[in-house]
């Protein structure tokens, strides 16, 4: 005989809530690639800001998006996960 | 591109916008910096929740993919990064130390770095000299390269260099984002909060860089240092103030010199009451001391290392001054005094047994410190030149203000030089002249303690928690001698230093005609050939302060009885039993000291020029614009050697000078290919000329023996009858 976990069905919960966070957290990450974008530009016209900042700031903007898809996937892996139950 | 990271034949930038705006940049930055941290910190926590790993034991078939997304989320090298896994134990902490470790930098850091990067080149708008200090060119190199790893390498690589740390001692400006780096970058993890505080400008809560910690000084009974009462010089005695004021105290300080003492004196106040005054003095600038904790490496340990034999030494004489549970005391210190009686009052023991009233530090670096006691007056005044204060991480490029409640006078004194900047009698100077308010406030502040002096007794302080600097390899008996550059002890000692040896064979005659014109000098013979040596030199710390050297020498026989192959006999012997020796026909050093040195007391033609070289890598340069002589290229592959003493010949009016130098560092030779020697066509005389009749002026050196990092010591010129 199987016996069930009293805390499968909380910890269910506490996982989509994960999930969620996750979700939010990807929003926040393009949210930063936005804004490290925005300095780069801000940058482009200050004859003496550093010739290695705008490619640094760029490259660290695209690291943020791929870090935003990257939590999107585990969110959604999470999600299945805690979605599937017992 | 220059020194700043900027390219060329752009306009030069508008000063104050230009600033403004790459510290808005470098603050918005950081922001993003933090939500970054945040949130890896919250991915790592999902990842090792128990619900997941709960369930996922128990659904696999979910559990694992879902586990995995989070993991390559976290170390994803195009994402998070490497180290951005966080966790306080267990796994998460491995995988996370592992990342830093390998030197995988998370993104947060990255980009907090770019931050600090950006408020350099802010501080650098503000200060273009110091595209002319000798730790900026590495600092350069580090800060300006385009790849975030390589920059994350070559950052590590100079924070770990000792003798990079005292050349970036020079770049105090920029000192917080450097130990703020420093701190993001290295491998311990356990100080990166240290790193994010200042790369943020949050109060440092942890320790671990700013001196002995309140819980250390508790359990001073069984520390290390010493201090013992000694007696003032009847000439001291005429000079020390005999009534409490602010100046007064601080020329006290300034007759103790910095010769590892300091002062107590009782003061009966207005009211009659006696209280006591501790005067602590600074480090000496510039060079190292062996014989005292206060001197410029030894402050700037204190600074990183949780330790402080200093302020240990001063409780030690406290305590045998005798004074009186519950008795006022105000501390001065000047420089590292200022650090060390800061050091006390932060103590909550200190300040049961003492109370604090007041703290004066002078040109210290005490702004991460804070008095245990909330009713002590603090004040600290600092000149923007002087970069000592800044080594505490509150730098040009930061805007914070941790402590509201201080008497703080940041002012721009006239004085810009280091270590002049950093004097005490500069600063006596600037509080009567630039700003006598200062002087006033702390007087008033000081009130209670502006009456007659009614005891005076000074303490020698001891060393004995650190070994003297280059221990024990530079500790040697010394004599002073003197040059018109002012007394020099001898030997002089190199403390950090970096040489290349480029060795040419050259034709015998053309060697010989450069040798002074006496029949019992002549060139070692390699089969026909003499040999010429071109050796290039980065002093960065030396007893004669830090300079270039470039000289050229022709190696010689034994100057009575020359026997064949006597070169390769001595290279058998003691170094202090060897004949053959190099004969110093050409010399050029960037400092006017080493000059007179090398003159008077070697008996080298020294010529003073500028120059530049960078012979800690791979990559050798040297130039000197001056000299019209440029030396570069890659060393390629080299096996180590043994260590190169050797001896120098020079001559002085009819005599020939035989200085024996000893060098302790790995020493390796490698086939001279990569380097290249090029002299302008209007190259001066005397080096190009002697490098031209030797036929070495565009040539390749056949062999090289390098040295990034060594130490040596040259002793006084032994006079030869010849």
């Amino acid at each position: 005989m199987v016996t069930e976990s009293p805390h499968v069905t909380s910890y269910d919960a506490e996982l989509l809530d994960r999930a969620e966070a996750l979700r939010a957290d990807a929003e926040l990450m393009d949210e930063y690639a936005r804004r490290l974008r925005a300095t780069a530009d801000t940058l482009a016209g200050c004859p003496a800001a550093p010739e290695w900042s705008r490619p640094t700031l760029q490259r660290q903007a695209a690291a943020c998006i791929t870090a935003a898809e990257q939590l999107r996937a585990a969110a959604q892996a999470l999600h299945t996960h805690a979605a599937a139950g017992d | 591109m220059r020194a700043d990271g900027t390219a060329p034949g752009r306009p030069a930038p508008d000063g104050q916008d230009a600033r403004d705006l790459l510290r808005g940049c470098a603050r918005e930055v950081v922001d993003v910096a933090e939500g970054i941290r945040a949130v890896s910190a919250r991915t790592s926590t999902t990842l090792f929740t128990p619900a997941l790993t709960a369930s996922a034991r128990r659904r696999p078939r979910t559990g694992l993919p879902a586990q995995w997304a989070l993991l390559r989320a976290l170390t994803g090298k195009q994402g998070l990064g490497g180290s951005a896994v966080t966790a306080p134990k267990g796994v998460g902490h491995v995988l996370g130390a592992a990342g830093e470790v390998l030197g995988r930098e998370s993104l947060a850091a990255l980009v907090a770095v770019t931050s600090l990067r950006l408020r350099i080149a802010a501080v650098l708008v503000d200060h273009p000299e110091f595209v002319r200090d000798p730790g900026m060119r590495r600092l350069t190199e580090a800060v300006t390269t385009d790849k975030d790893l390589a920059a994350v390498r070559s950052l590590r690589a100079l924070f770990r260099d000792q003798g990079a740390q005292r050349a970036l001692s020079g770049l105090a400006p920029l000192m917080a984002e450097l130990l703020a780096i420093r701190a993001l970058l290295d491998e311990d993890p356990h100080n990166d909060e240290t790193g994010w505080a200042l790369a943020t400008g949050r109060e440092l809560s942890a320790d671990p860089l700013h001196g002995v910690s309140a819980a250390h000084l508790a359990g001073l009974d069984q520390g290390e240092g010493a201090a013992e009462a000694v007696a003032l010089t009847d000439q001291e005695r005429q000079v020390i103030a005999t009534k409490g004021s602010f100046l007064g105290f601080l020329r006290n300080i300034e007759m103790l010199s910095t010769n590892g003492r300091i002062l107590l004196q009782n003061v009966r106040g207005p009211d009659g009451v006696v209280r006591y005054v501790l005067q602590a003095p600074g480090m000496a600038p510039g060079r190292p001391r062996t014989d005292s904790p206060q001197d410029f490496v030894g402050a700037w340990r204190n600074l990183f290392l949780p330790d402080s034999p200093y302020t240990r030494s001063i409780l030690l004489a406290l305590r045998d001054y005798g004074i009186p549970r519950g008795a006022d005391l105000a501390l001065i210190g000047h420089s590292e005094g200022g650090i060390a009686v800061m050091n006390l009052a932060q103590s909550e023991e200190f300040c049961r047994t003492y109370r604090v009233t007041h703290v004066v530090a002078v040109g210290s670096p005490v702004d991460n410190k804070k008095p245990a006691d909330p009713r002590t007056w603090v004040a600290s005044i600092t000149n923007q030149h002087d970069i000592v204060p800044v080594l505490d991480g509150r730098g040009a490029g930061s805007a914070f203000d941790p402590h509201p409640n201080w008497y703080e006078v940041d002012y721009t004194g006239p004085t810009h030089e280091f270590p002049l900047s950093h004097m005490l009698h500069e600063y006596i100077e600037h509080l009567r002249t630039v700003v006598p308010e200062a002087r006033e406030r702390v007087d008033e502040a000081l009130t209670p303690y502006r009456g007659p002096v009614v005891r005076t007794q000074a303490y020698q302080l001891k060393d004995r928690a650190n070994p003297p600097e280059g221990y024990p390899f530079l500790t040697l008996p010394t004599t002073s001698l003197p040059t018109t550059a002012g007394p020099v002890d001898v030997p002089v000692r190199y403390y950090d230093s970096s040489a290349a040896h480029l060795c040419f064979p050259v034709d015998a005659d053309a060697a010989r005609a450069l040798l002074p014109g006496v029949t019992w000098m002549t060139p070692s013979r390699l089969g026909r050939r003499a040999l010429a040596v071109l050796s290039l030199y980065e002093h960065r710390c030396t007893t004669i302060g830090p300079y270039t050297e470039i000289s050229l020498s022709v190696l010689v026989d034994d100057l009575w009885r020359p026997r064949p192959y006597d070169v390769a006999l001595d290279l058998l012997r003691r170094v202090d039993l060897r004949r053959t020796g190099r004969y110093v026909v050409s010399l050029a050093v960037t400092s006017e000291e080493a000059r007179a040195v090398a003159r008077e007391i070697w008996g080298q033609p020294a010529v003073r020029v500028s120059a530049e070289a960078d012979l800690t890598g791979r990559d050798l340069a040297v130039r000197s614009p001056e000299l019209g002589l440029a030396v570069d290229g890659r060393l390629g592959p080299g096996a180590r050697c043994p260590e190169a003493d050797w001896i120098l010949y020079g001559r002085r009016g009819e005599s020939t000078i035989r200085t024996l130098v000893r060098a302790h560092g790995g020493l390796r030779l490698h086939s001279g290919g990569g380097i290249r020697l090029r002299l302008d066509t209007g190259a001066a005389e005397p080096l190009a000329g002697h490098l031209r009749r030797l036929g070495i002026a565009t040539a390749r050196p056949r062999l090289v023996l390098t040295c990034p990092q060594f130490m040596l010591h040259r002793s006084a010129g032994a006079v030869l009858p010849r």
